[in-house]
């Protein structure tokens, strides 16, 4: 294998990782969503370190292997629009995804706590909704841009 | 290294195919890691709840995303005119192999969850669907790697 796959199996991989990140937080939310016994949600509320996990070493590895291909393949340049608007999407989705992963931080501790009020403020809220959403958008934006790449000569 | 640009018309079916291949693994991840904690869950309604979501999760995410990665090869497939290419032979050969392993570990948990919801023990079940969505997440691995790096 060259370089080139090398970095290209890596990168892809790196993306899937993050994708399942999105695909664990959208489970976590529709399932915490309807427990209703609040210590039945932190089982579930522990699976958003595996969702973080991924998302550190998926994003991460996308950024990383994608600025090395960027550079390596002759064509592609790191000002090319498409790179840019993957460098904005990837911004948007790790802060919107930072933010969700602690308000499922705060839930956690809060149930550890014996609350009940936290999971209703952090998780089970429009704004958590809206973050959640915003991050999958992003990350399927990402997917588009890297697939059509708008603008690549 | 050159870039090569592959047509547009190949862009979409592409799209639904990588999609669908990456809710599929994240989908089957999901299960596994959550199956596999089933035994480890302390009161009796911690253990229905997280083997109702490893189940739901096989059921309502990972075997539709599956469907859609699998019209999605096809339909890049028939694109692209690829039939006799070995890497093309190893995604058949996973996917379908990683559909029958699928199936069982839906059948296989939706057999923990009845067993849950009777006050019994799915512990063993529970981590059966765990193993098996493991083995298909190794599977795929492979065809990813295939795919992307088109051996000979």
């Amino acid at each position: 294998m060259s370089r080139y796959d090398w970095l290209l199996f890596l990168h892809v991989i790196a993306a899937f990782a993050t994708v399942a990140s999105v695909v664990v937080l959208a489970g976590l939310l529709g399932a915490t969503w309807r427990v209703s016994a609040p210590g039945d949600a932190m089982p579930l509320l522990r699976l958003s370190r595996l969702a973080e996990m991924l998302w550190n070493v998926g994003g991460a590895g996308v950024l990383i292997l994608g600025v090395w291909l960027a550079v390596d393949v002759d064509g592609y340049g790191l000002a090319d629009g498409w790179i840019v608007a993957a460098f904005v999407l990837w911004v948007v989705a790790g802060a919107s995804g930072g933010m969700v992963g602690r308000g499922y931080r705060d839930a956690l501790a809060g149930g550890r706590a014996g609350g009940t009020a936290t999971l209703a403020s952090t998780i089970r809220s429009s704004r958590s909704l809206l973050l959640h959403g915003v991050m999958a958008v992003a990350v399927a934006a990402l997917l588009v841009v890297m697939i059509w790449k708008p603008g690549a000569a | 290294m050159t870039l090569l640009i592959r047509p547009d018309d190949w862009n979409l079916p592409l799209f639904v195919h990588v999609a669908g291949a990456m809710v599929l693994l994240g989908a089957l991840l999901l299960a596994a890691v959550v199956l596999a904690g089933v035994g480890r869950a302390g009161e009796p309604t911690q253990v229905v709840t997280l083997t109702r979501f490893g189940f739901r999760t096989l059921l309502a995410a990972a075997l539709p995303a599956f469907v859609v990665m699998r019209v999605g090869a096809e339909w890049i497939a028939s694109e692209e005119d690829l039939d006799d290419e070995p890497w093309i032979g190893v995604g058949y050969i996973t996917s379908d192999g990683g559909l029958v392993f699928l199936v069982a570990a839906i059948i296989v948990a939706g057999l923990s969850l009845r067993r849950a919801r009777k006050g019994g023990r799915p512990a063993s079940l529970a981590r059966a669907a765990a193993i098996l969505s493991f083995v298909i997440i190794a599977a795929f691995l492979v065809a990813v790697w295939a795919m992307t790096t088109k051996p000979d």
